[in-house]
């Protein structure tokens, strides 16, 4: 049995070893008529190109008149013929005047080793590549030691540092006529030992080519919750969560793992429905996490279309569920944004949007003599934004100055804290943004909850300095309004 | 439970199987195209046979449209989604995944890229990257500038219509006949009146005339823009000026939506003219149609560098 063994094993490692002559001629051979199919194909457009040009000449010299380089009017609607390559690109650019033919990479070229990214340097349609991009976001924040002391700053446990929040990696395409997918994976820093963490941040599949206009979203994503939420941290208006969504959702907002669905009814005007079903994986909201207790999730939106005085979004959303400890959670939000653009401008002058939530919950309450007990409670909170980017050109249009003001009470304590924010970002390009803000925070009764007690309740006023620099590089989706 | 799936499956099954899928011959054919220059080209071709709507309108600059849900309800009953192909108008697919409608989805039969056979002009060779500004990795997008590319164009759009109403191709035929027919008489005047001044050197705000100048022999000596879609440094306009004085360049092209004061001032300290060409169908009020559009933009360049 063992000489069996070791016979098979040198048998492998002669076949690998060996030169396999008849297999390169065969590759060969194959390379050779895929490279005599290209130069046929070469060949034959600019027999076509040729022929195109004889017949032109023709007409010319009859006294027709055409456009330097009009196809004849009844050439095939299915095959365009190639035309002559325009003149005028001027030399020493790196650009040529037309992508040469065959460029498109054979299937050959495919299997060969390459560098990375080599073939997507030959980017050329016909080539089969999903889009890919890099975003990075970074925060530095300045604060009060007892703020720091007890964690009680815009992000929690980071406060006098400088770190990553979110550097994301992104794959999004279509795969195949039917869906397209999302993949991000996040890396960034939650603690002050310097250890990144890493994760999923949305990993899903959107079916597109539903009837009837609807679609269907499935995997983990940002909730469609209001207007926030579904936005990644490196896109907001602004430098930090508002208080009332990191108070009722937490620092990572609602991500959950499930189905959501919407449909566009055939109005005339636009009107977007949605449903979801979700595990309920919330930390401070809705953290059942099981799909059989499911946390179901609701949206209207509408939208008003003011032309040139710009346009108006509402929204209204619910999300209803259990909490850890397994007692019912409903959070109702309405949220609006208006956004106004001067003819002419490439970026809005004016943007404010703001969003109000309501958290209606079971909470468990200990009382003093150690019994706990189940309570209702009822808390609002709401934001609202402004940025006005007020010149339309030059250095100066490049500025934008922000504000924002949040107030919200805590959904499983009682107390209060409402904050102002002004900030000032500053746009190299549409791609690089930096941005210097000052945040002051007042909270009242504050806050077992909220574990302050350990220094006497010292981080009631909160004044908070940020600096943020944010980069895309590669592929970044438009952003819906 | 299993009465539940059953139901449920039922419902799926009778969900997907009544979906619409053919058109009625007797109804037009809606179709929304991304700009008004693919708007006029398709109105042309389909004649009284389609309704045609933009989702970017002429006085936008279409680089960078603002996403608005009012787009998603054009696409949202759409036969025919016609596109530039070329990364001008990348933008859509968030209007197309707003949308809901399945007909107009990549990869779906009403879907039409215009670019299709289009000689691309100023196609990247080297590595591109975002040091080097907006540049388009695929070539140059505004092809539409081009009348000689008419032929091209509306065959790929021809293509399209016939493919979803297959029993109108012969008017669809005639009617691009017709347009191509106005389209090189008119192509003769134009090239009359831009004959005198070929070779003349023109700088341009951003690259939206590259395929209009190649057509009629002009020359473009640089750009206001530092880079494609990055603002002008200082450094940059003071070696623009100098470079247009030594190639004594008499015209500098801008689009309605650039910064017209900076180009008049880079023109007069370099002794030449400002004017405002048409990038697309509606960008001036003159360029109302698709030949009124670059009858405008022959005349304006032909008057300025009289």
């Amino acid at each position: 049995m063992r000489s069996m063994v070791a016979f098979a094993f040198a048998l492998g490692l002669i076949a690998q070893a060996a030169p396999a002559p008849a297999q390169d001629a065969e590759a060969l051979r194959r390379e050779m008529e895929q490279m005599r199919k290209q130069f046929e194909a070469m060949q034959e457009q600019y027999k076509k190109a040729m022929d195109m040009m004889t017949e032109r000449l023709e007409r010319v010299e009859k006294g027709a008149q055409l456009p330097a380089a009009a196809a004849p009017v009844a050439a095939p609607a299915a095959a365009p013929a190639p035309m002559q390559p325009a003149q005028g690109s001027p030399p020493g650019t790196g650009l040529t005047a037309q992508r040469p033919p065959g460029s498109d990479p054979s299937p050959l070229d495919l299997i060969k080793p390459r560098q990375p990214f080599a073939l997507y340097e030959r980017r050329g349609r016909g080539q089969l590549l999903f889009d890919m991009g890099v975003t990075g976001d970074f925060i530095g924040n300045l604060t009060q030691h007892n703020v720091q002391k007890n964690q009680g700053g815009s992000f929690p446990g980071l406060e006098n540092l400088f770190f990553p929040r979110e550097i994301e990696v992104s794959f999004f395409g279509q795969i195949d006529p039917y869906a397209r997918a999302e993949v991000r994976l996040e890396a960034g820093q939650d603690s002050r030992s310097g250890d990144l963490s890493f994760n999923l941040a949305e990993g899903n599949l959107t079916l597109m080519a539903l009837p009837y206009g609807t679609q269907l979203k499935m995997g983990k994503m940002r909730n469609r919750f209001g207007y926030l939420n579904e936005i990644h941290a490196h896109d907001w208006p602004f430098i930090d969560n508002p208080n009332v969504l990191q108070q009722f959702f937490g620092t990572e907002g609602l991500v959950e793992s499930g189905f959501e669905a919407t449909w566009v009814p055939p109005l005339p005007f636009y009107l977007q429905l949605l449903g979801g079903v979700f595990n309920g994986e919330n930390d401070v909201a809705f953290g059942r996490d099981q799909i059989s207790n499911p946390l179901v999730t609701g949206r209207v939106r509408t939208f008003f279309d003011l032309e040139d005085w710009g346009a108006i979004q509402l929204g209204s959303s619910i999300a209803a569920g259990q909490t850890p400890q397994q007692k019912s959670s409903t959070i109702i939000g309405w949220d609006a944004k208006y956004k106004y653009t001067p003819p002419g401008w490439q970026h809005a002058a004016v943007s404010v949007v703001g969003e109000y939530l309501m958290s209606l919950r079971n909470v468990v309450v200990t009382d003093p003599d150690g019994i706990d007990t189940t309570r209702f409670r009822n808390s609002q909170g709401f934001y609202v934004y402004g940025g006005l980017q007020p010149f339309a050109h030059g250095e100066l249009s490049k500025w934008l100055l922000g504000f924002r003001y949040d107030r919200t009470q805590y959904p499983a304590a009682s107390g209060t804290e409402w904050a102002v924010q002004p900030f000032l970002a500053y746009y190299p390009s549409e791609f690089l943004r930096f941005r210097l803000g000052y945040k002051q925070t007042t909270r009242s009764q504050c806050c077992s909850y909220l574990d302050f007690q350990d220094n006497g309740g010292s981080a009631k006023q909160v004044s908070e300095y940020f600096l943020q620099g944010t980069f895309i590089m590669g592929a970044h989706p438009a952003h819906p309004f | 439970m299993r009465r539940l799936l059953i139901f449920a499956l039922a419902a799926a099954g009778a969900w997907g199987l009544g979906a619409p899928s053919v058109t009625p011959a007797a109804e037009k054919l809606r179709v929304v195209a991304t700009t008004t220059d693919l708007k006029a080209l398709t109105e042309a071709v389909g004649g009284n046979l389609v309704e045609v709507d933009a989702l970017a309108r002429g006085s936008q600059n279409p680089h960078d449209l603002e996403v608005r849900p009012s787009l998603m309800i054009k696409l949202r009953r759409a036969d025919l989604l016609v596109t530039n192909g070329l990364e001008l108008d990348m933008w859509a697919e968030v209007v197309v995944q707003g949308a809901n409608n399945s007909k107009v989805v990549p990869g779906a039969p009403g879907r039409v890229d215009v670019s299709e056979g289009i000689p691309v002009l100023e196609v990247p060779t080297t590595r591109v990257d975002r040091s080097m500004g907006d540049v388009h990795p695929v070539g140059n997008p505004h092809y539409t500038g081009d009348p000689g590319l008419v032929p091209i164009m509306t065959a790929n759009i021809l293509d399209g219509l016939a493919r979803l109403s297959p029993e109108s191709r012969a008017t669809f035929e005639r009617n691009r006949e017709q347009f191509l027919r106005q389209v090189d008489q008119a192509f003769v005047g134009w090239k009359r009146m831009l004959d005198p001044f070929r070779g003349a050197k023109i700088v341009q705000y951003h690259p939206d005339f590259v395929y209009f100048f190649a057509r009629f022999g002009l020359v473009k000596a640089g750009a206001v823009e530092d880079r494609p879609g990055i603002p002008p440094t200082p450094d940059h306009l003071v070696r623009l000026i100098a470079g247009m004085k030594q190639d004594r360049v008499k015209l500098v092209v801008v689009e309605p939506w650039n910064d017209i004061k900076l180009a008049e001032r880079v023109a007069q300290d370099a002794g030449a003219k400002v004017r405002i060409l048409a990038p697309g169908v509606g960008a001036v009020k003159e360029a109302d149609t698709y030949l009124n559009m670059i009858d405008y933009n022959v005349r304006t360049v032909a008057e300025a560098l009289q």
